[in-house]
């Protein structure tokens, strides 16, 4: 193995990460191929597992898996079950060791909490743990880490990926982008094979399942529909299997269920599936009621039987995925296989079934994910305009109307980003305030949907009833989270709005993590804030440049003047400033004055896509552009 | 509403090829995805979310029959807003009775092949007064403003109409085949 050599100069690499339900994955580019990088126990997959030990110390990986059994209380285990979900979720109720928290109000009880008698951390909190350790990895192996892309299922809803986001946030991570598991996925066997066509992506993983139909074309990824199912995945099988060894153990209380047995016996389940991927019987001596032991027998013919249920609840989502799509199984031309979870001999068997073809699996399912991750990241941070991923929303947007219904403002598989407005007027004379409820689903009535967000719109002048018009937009950004303005139309007043987020941590709640991390003297609060907004002004520095370069032709009298001055002010802000907030200050005077600027190259990037001679100037700005780099580099400025 | 033929750059008719529409969108996504601009700054960033938004939303409403016409119809300074067509034809509304009362009897059945039966009946029908709504669309096609021919759109808000109880028709199909897959 060639050893890297230490290059002090070396830009921070973007690295990608699969913070998936069982394992997590940093990956990144090394010549151009994706790889998974060394973590903490050696191997490429972490086993996202958290211990809290009694004595502070936080344990991460195989070693912290290791006191699952002793501890299971302590250990947290799938915690991306829990991401954005409240308190009182059905996810709680199920076969597992924790113990969970009792909300102390109503603002805690947004989120669940484990109760560990000293601390009661949150999942946010539980997944920082994991994505500090693979980002300590990263360091380690590559010194510098860039800007990072987390992939989240795309089945996930907007809290589930907020949270996420917030996680990679309290890891101290730059985190450019969440990513869609499938789609990732797909990036990797898009370029390993360079073929256009229609694909399916299956993904079982640990805890969620999803199913997305793309198409490939010249480098866009196209996602044209997404299924699937949160909470499902192979967790759900070694439950199954559990239960069976639960019963032949005489187990049949929940009293008899204590957490130390429960956990024992989950890791005997997951042990005796995974041994049914080779084998076609499985013995598993378990601990009888009573003492001593009972040995349990279980064929692949029965487990095939006992994820049968699990399985069909799959194929539902494939056959609807593939209507939404407007396609017949027939018309694909490959099916994907991620996850751990479809190594099991019956769930490739099934897949085949559905799809009427046998499915890809030559990349490792268990990697592929953060390969793709990794190429996203390296493509976000080079800005190359050779790929792009186009990816849908994966659950109708509406808001609840009086009688509790939901008026659906996006539906499900609409591209992103996307917008929607919607009017709104008052109901009482001289109301000044209104609250609007936000929800994700597709079912009828908003109590059965996923409540996103209920605000409250305030200050609007009093008038008589129905004459205020409040025009609410919707946006969806590129990683699937919501954002909500609202305008009042007769004033033209913009209105205060306050989103309270119905589960998971306000931004408040966020920050606070973030400073209380300063306290238990991890690191320097303001030392990170303004590491941070340096890396993002010299991010911002060279796409200046780069701009000012190529569609020089486009400044107006005076405009280089002062974009000139606002970049060099910004330039010796980075260099010599004691605090973030003015380096932030320049960044926004960067901002003000080249905004015109921009939007007149988003102009002419329109009309070159329209005029079709895209293809041949972005080869000779491409070129342009990298001879302004190596200029930049060679004056040290870039 | 801005004009989505003129956001995607296309010639303003109602029979649109749907492989250039989305191969028009995917050139100017290339050009607008907020990921391209990944490395400039926040405010950058939004103006290129919204203008990616702005794209996406033309697509949408040129991808839909309905909202498409509408889009013709503004164009020359007419609109037509959804409740505002006139009155269908009595036997129009009989037809579309019998359908529905047919499609939930297959419905409560569970008979899968009879609701797609119905589904492939009522879309034979939708594309029907597709075809006729492209040729009384066609007076507004290419031009800026209003025909001034007295009679020159008989026909299409009735179309309209009828092309939403068939739209309506059919996302009910979709809802009974979404329980019964």
């Amino acid at each position: 193995m060639l050893l890297d050599i230490f290059d002090p100069k070396a830009p921070p690499k973007p690295i990608g990460i699969d913070l998936g339900t069982t394992n997590s994955i940093v990956a990144t580019l090394r010549d151009g191929r994706p790889t998974a990088l060394t973590n903490c126990d050696g191997a490429s997959l972490l086993p996202s597992v958290v211990y809290y030990s009694h004595e502070g110390p936080i344990l991460v990986g195989r070693t912290a898996l290791s006191y699952a059994t002793r501890e299971p209380t302590r250990t947290i285990q799938s915690v991306k079950r829990f991401m954005g979900r409240a308190a009182d979720d059905p996810e709680t109720q199920r076969l597992g060791s924790y113990h969970f928290a009792m909300p102390t109000s109503d603002a805690d009880a947004k989120s669940v909490r484990f109760e560990l008698g000293t601390s009661r951390p949150t999942p946010v909190e539980v997944s920082a743990e994991i994505l500090k350790s693979l980002r300590q990895s990263a360091l380690d192996q590559l010194r510098g880490v860039g800007g990072v892309v987390i992939t989240v299922p795309a089945y996930f809803d907007d809290a589930q990926r907020q949270a996420t986001k917030d996680a990679g946030r309290l890891a101290g991570l730059d985190v450019l982008r969440l990513l869609n598991e499938p789609t990732a996925a797909a990036l990797a066997y898009g370029l390993e094979k360079q073929k256009n066509g229609l694909f399916a992506v299956y993904d079982l993983g640990g805890g969620t399942f999803d199913v997305t139909i793309l198409r490939l074309e010249d480098g866009v990824f196209q996602v044209k529909s997404t299924g699937g199912d949160s909470a499902l995945g192979g967790d759900d099988m070694d439950r199954a299997v559990a239960e069976q060894m639960l019963s032949a153990m005489g187990v049949t209380t929940d009293a008899e269920r204590a957490p130390e047995l429960t956990s024992v016996v989950l890791a005997a389940a997951r042990k005796a599936k995974e041994a049914l991927t080779t084998q076609a019987n499985v013995e598993v001596e378990l601990p009888a009621k009573g003492g001593g032991s009972t040995v349990f027998r279980l064929s692949r013919a029965e487990l095939d039987q006992l994820i049968t249920p699990l399985l069909e609840r799959t194929g539902r989502s494939c056959r609807r995925a593939l209507r939404d799509a407007g396609l017949t199984a027939a018309e694909l031309d490959g099916v994907i296989l991620v996850g751990g979870a479809t190594r099991v001999p019956r769930v490739r068997a099934y897949v085949s079934e559905v799809f009427g073809k046998e499915p890809l699996a030559d990349i490792d399912p268990d990697l592929v994910v953060a390969y793709g991750a990794a190429i996203q990241a390296e493509l976000l941070a080079t800005q190359s305009d050779d790929v792009l991923l186009l990816d849908v929303l994966p659950l109708s947007l509406g808001i609840e109307t009086m009688g509790g219904g939901v008026d659906q403002i996006l539906p499900r598989n609409t591209t992103i980003p996307a917008g929607a407005k919607a009017t709104f007027t008052t109901y009482a004379d001289h109301q000044t305030g209104f609250e609007i409820h936000v929800v994700q689903g597709e079912r009828e009535l908003a109590k059965d949907c996923r409540s996103l967000a209920r605000f409250t719109l305030r200050g609007i002048p009093a008038m008589p009833a129905g004459m205020a018009r409040l025009d609410v937009t919707f946006s969806v950004d590129e990683n699937n989270l919501l954002n909500v303005t609202a305008v009042e139309r007769t004033t033209g007043l913009s209105q205060t709005i306050e989103v309270k987020p119905s589960y998971g941590l306000s931004d408040e709640e966020v920050e606070r993590m973030l400073e209380d991390a300063l306290d238990h003297g991890e690191e320097d609060f303001e030392a990170r804030r303004l590491s941070d907004a340096r890396v993002e002004a010299e991010r911002i520095l060279l796409a200046s440049r780069k701009a000012l370069a190529v569609d020089s032709d486009l400044l107006e009298a005076g405009e280089r003047e002062r974009i000139d001055a606002a970049i060099e002010a910004l330039g010796i802000a980075v260099a010599s400033a004691k605090a973030a907030a003015s380096i932030t200050a320049k960044i926004d005077w960067l901002a003000d004055v080249t905004h015109a600027f921009a939007g007149r190259r988003m102009d002419r990037a329109i009309q070159s896509a329209i005029s079709g001679k895209q293809l041949v100037d972005v080869e000779k700005r491409v070129e342009h552009a990298a001879g302004i780099e190596a200029h930049l580099s060679e004056k040290g400025l870039g | 509403m801005s004009d989505p033929f003129e956001i995607l750059g296309l010639e303003p008719r109602f029979k649109l090829d749907l492989g250039a529409l989305e191969a028009r969108h995917r050139e100017l996504s290339r050009a607008l995805h907020p990921d391209r601009y990944a490395g400039g700054g926040a405010a950058e960033r939004r103006q290129a979310l919204s203008r990616a938004i702005e794209v996406n939303d033309a697509l949408r409403v040129l991808k839909d029959p309905v909202r498409r016409a509408q889009a013709l119809l503004a164009r020359s300074g007419l609109s037509l807003e959804e409740g505002r067509e006139p009155q269908a034809a009595p036997a129009f509304l009989m037809d579309v009775l019998e359908l529905r009362e047919e499609l939930s009897v297959a419905g409560r059945a569970k008979d899968g092949a009879a609701v797609r039966r119905l589904g492939e009946s009522i879309a034979a029908r939708e594309s029907q007064v597709l075809e006729a709504l492209a040729l009384g669309l066609a007076p507004l096609e290419g031009r800026d403003t209003a025909p001034t021919e007295p009679g020159a759109l008989r026909g299409v808000s009735e179309k309209l109409g009828e092309l939403r109880f068939f739209q309506r028709l059919l996302s009910e199909v979709r809802a009974i085949e979404d329980e019964l897959l």
